[in-house]
């Protein structure tokens, strides 16, 4: 007798573990709120250039200027998910000339969208002076950003004492961005 | 996105680790057979009921579950996701596998008087997927790299494989004298579909600069073969033909592979049993419809210098930035080539000790009967699998009890890679000829199948002759 409730207990456990599994409250509607926020720093461009670089066949240049077609700020991603974006520019000078780089943004029609300019101040004794400057791209001047695809980028000397081949001194220039993603449902 | 986490809902939902912990060493069931070729037969004569015969799911993933992430408890989403990211490792994995025996029969032969060899044949069809947590291309994409500076991410975290395959196969068994058994089946694997992705190597780091602010060094091997997937996915290929293409490799029209099952049980007293197996040592060869995808290069990327390009070179701004885009180009484009490749198949081990226990004793004399064999059973299996990262392994200890005269049961206490609470139980019914058989694990689970971080389900329905009906 004992021996059968015993078999019957254990069926009746076994078979009820099989109807008896369930679920407990989850909402799969929740991906809607799916967000991320990564932060991308890149590397842009940089230089390192002594001040004879100025001097070239007996003149002084006071301008250097150069243009680059650039697509990463308007390609369909960059549109629908760059929030915010910062361009850091550091320059470093030795120079005993203050210096210019002015930064100009045009869209595909040749229109100016943006422009920046960051300075930095003679070096008469020819110690390194560094100067650092942040845009920031928020707002109108993110949607200029995203419809960028050349950049100007402008080197000038100020005037003071001239520059020949023996002048001391470099001129150094740091950049990078930083672009700020929101990443959600809509990818 | 939506998409795709669907799918892997829907996996989860519908099918319930590749451990058949349950199934093994069950010797009243016939397609115990399939996991130790020289396990103890209880038949004459068997097959099963075609398509009905082995039913087998599982699904398991270690790390979190699917209620960790989509709890209705008020924790906003993303929270819980952060939480799923961070708490994961590289080795965590998602796993499922899925079997359906399309036929299968046996029978006993040799001496009329001693029938101590044992055929068994049959076909299946079998899909495993197993893909690894990318943990560090998810850190990389949820945090970017700002906060990551000098931080290497392992591109070789992105691994993973999938196929889908059917099996012909011909078991022979031979009981050489009352202590020992062996047995070994030869399979002819044809393949279906195949995609893997398994020796990635490489990284991605940001360094700071000596020039700029920053150094980005990209060093990147990585490859995803394909075979069988090519030739479904073309723009002018419709339903039908893929239906038609898929018929034509289920039925060993397309790439083919060999492998085979060996095993043996021993008894080493009346009481004490020893059995293992290694099953599906083997490979399938891809050649017929591969396309291989690979992004291999190193580059290290520190900005550009558009004013003073190359010194004395001549070359203009415009030229030194498409050098730099060629430079990216070439590192990112994915190159597509048909090499023919060998996939091996998932070899798997199993072990086991048994004791049994508790000789039946007839009713109505207090007598024991002839030949009859114990109640009741005890013993630890010992189950690995070979995966593309590393082994996975299971041990489990179990209780087998004679509950009628056409009832089996059997209770398994598991210990694996998903968690340490598994229990799984099994029947198996007799009724006349036919055998019904059910079994599936982590019951403790069941209370909230979305925490689960496995379910295995096998069942199936048979038709046996039995040696001696007791």
């Amino acid at each position: 007798m004992l021996k059968q409730i015993f078999k019957y207990t254990i069926i009746s456990v076994i078979f009820s573990f099989f109807v008896g599994s369930c679920t407990k409250d989850v909402d799969f509607d929740q991906i809607n709120d799916f967000e991320i926020y990564p932060v991308l720093e890149s590397s842009l461009v940089h230089l390192d250039e002594p001040a004879s670089r100025f001097y070239i066949d007996g003149y002084e240049v006071a301008v250097i200027q150069d243009s680059v077609s650039i697509d990463v700020f308007n390609n369909q991603f960059a549109i629908d998910n760059l929030i915010k974006a910062e361009l850091v520019l550091e320059m470093t000078n030795s120079i005993n000339r203050g210096l210019d780089v002015q930064v100009d943004f045009f869209d595909a029609a040749n229109q100016l969208r943006h422009a920046f300019t960051v300075s930095v101040a003679p070096s008469p004794n020819n110690e390194e002076i560094v100067s650092q400057h942040t845009e920031v791209f928020e707002g109108n001047s993110l949607i200029a950003l995203k419809q960028t695809t050349k950049l100007i980028l402008t080197l000038r000397t100020r005037s003071g004492s001239p520059i020949n081949e023996g002048t001391p001194g470099r001129i150094g220039l740091k950049s990078k961005g930083v672009f700020y993603l929101k990443i959600d449902n809509s990818i | 996105m939506r998409k795709v986490i669907w799918l892997l809902l829907c996996i989860t939902g519908l099918t319930f680790s590749q451990n058949k912990q349950v199934l093994y060493g069950f010797s009243e069931i016939p397609q115990a057979l399939m996991l130790n070729p020289g396990g103890e037969i209880k038949n004459d004569w068997y097959f099963g009921i075609p398509l009905l015969s082995h039913i087998h799911t599982s699904v398991g993933i270690s790390g979190s579950t699917v209620y960790d992430v989509f709890a209705d408890d008020g924790v906003d989403f993303n929270t819980k996701l952060r939480n799923a990211i961070y708490s994961m490792r590289s080795n965590d994995f998602f796993s499922a596998n899925q079997q359906l025996e399309i036929f299968s029969g046996g029978f006993a032969y040799g001496t009329s008087y001693n029938k101590n060899k044992y055929i068994s044949f049959g076909m299946y069809q079998e899909f495993d997927f197993i893909t690894y947590f990318p943990k560090d291309y998810a850190i990389l994409a949820y945090e970017g790299n700002q906060n990551n500076i000098n931080r290497r991410f392992n591109a070789g975290h992105a691994s993973g494989s999938a196929e889908v395959i059917s099996v012909l196969h011909v078991g022979f068994n031979k009981k050489v004298n009352r202590t020992f058994s062996f047995g070994v089946r030869g399979k002819i694997y044809s393949n279906i579909l195949n995609l893997t992705t398994t020796k990635n190597k490489g990284y991605f780091v940001t360094e700071y600069g000596e020039n700029n602010f920053y150094n980005h060094i990209f060093n990147l091997d990585l490859e995803l073969r394909t075979s069988g997937l090519a030739s479904l996915t073309d723009d002018d290929t419709d339903s039908e033909a893929v239906a038609k293409a898929l018929k034509k490799r289920a039925l060993f029209g397309g790439d083919l592979g060999l492998g085979f099952d060996i095993g043996f049980s021993h008894k080493l007293s009346k009481q004490w049993t020893v059995d293992g197996s290694l099953l599906d040592i083997g490979f399938i060869s891809h050649s017929k419809d591969v396309e291989n995808y690979k992004i291999a290069g190193n580059y290290a990327f520190e900005g550009a210098n558009p004013i003073f390009p190359e010194t004395g070179s001549g070359q203009t701004a415009e030229e030194y930035w498409s050098e730099i885009e060629d430079e990216f180009e070439t590192l990112f484009t994915v190159d597509t080539t048909a090499n023919k490749y060998i996939t091996w198949r998932p070899i798997k081990l199993n072990a086991s000790l048994n004791y049994a226990f508790g000789e039946k004793r007839s009713e109505e004399c207090n007598c024991l009967k002839e030949d009859v064999g114990y109640l009741n059973a005890v013993g630890l299996q010992l189950y690995a699998i070979k995966r593309p990262k590393q082994p996975q392994m299971a041990l489990t200890a179990y209780y087998y009890r004679r509950l009628f005269k056409g009832l089996r049961a059997k209770a398994t206490y598991t210990v694996d890679s998903y968690s340490f609470s598994n229990i799984g139980f099994g029947l198996s019914a007799h009724i006349g000829a036919v055998n019904f058989y059910l079994m599936a694990d982590n019951f403790l689970q069941y209370k909230n199948v979305y925490d689960a971080q496995s379910v295995s389900l096998q069942l199936g329905f048979n038709y046996i002759f039995n040696k001696n009906e007791d």
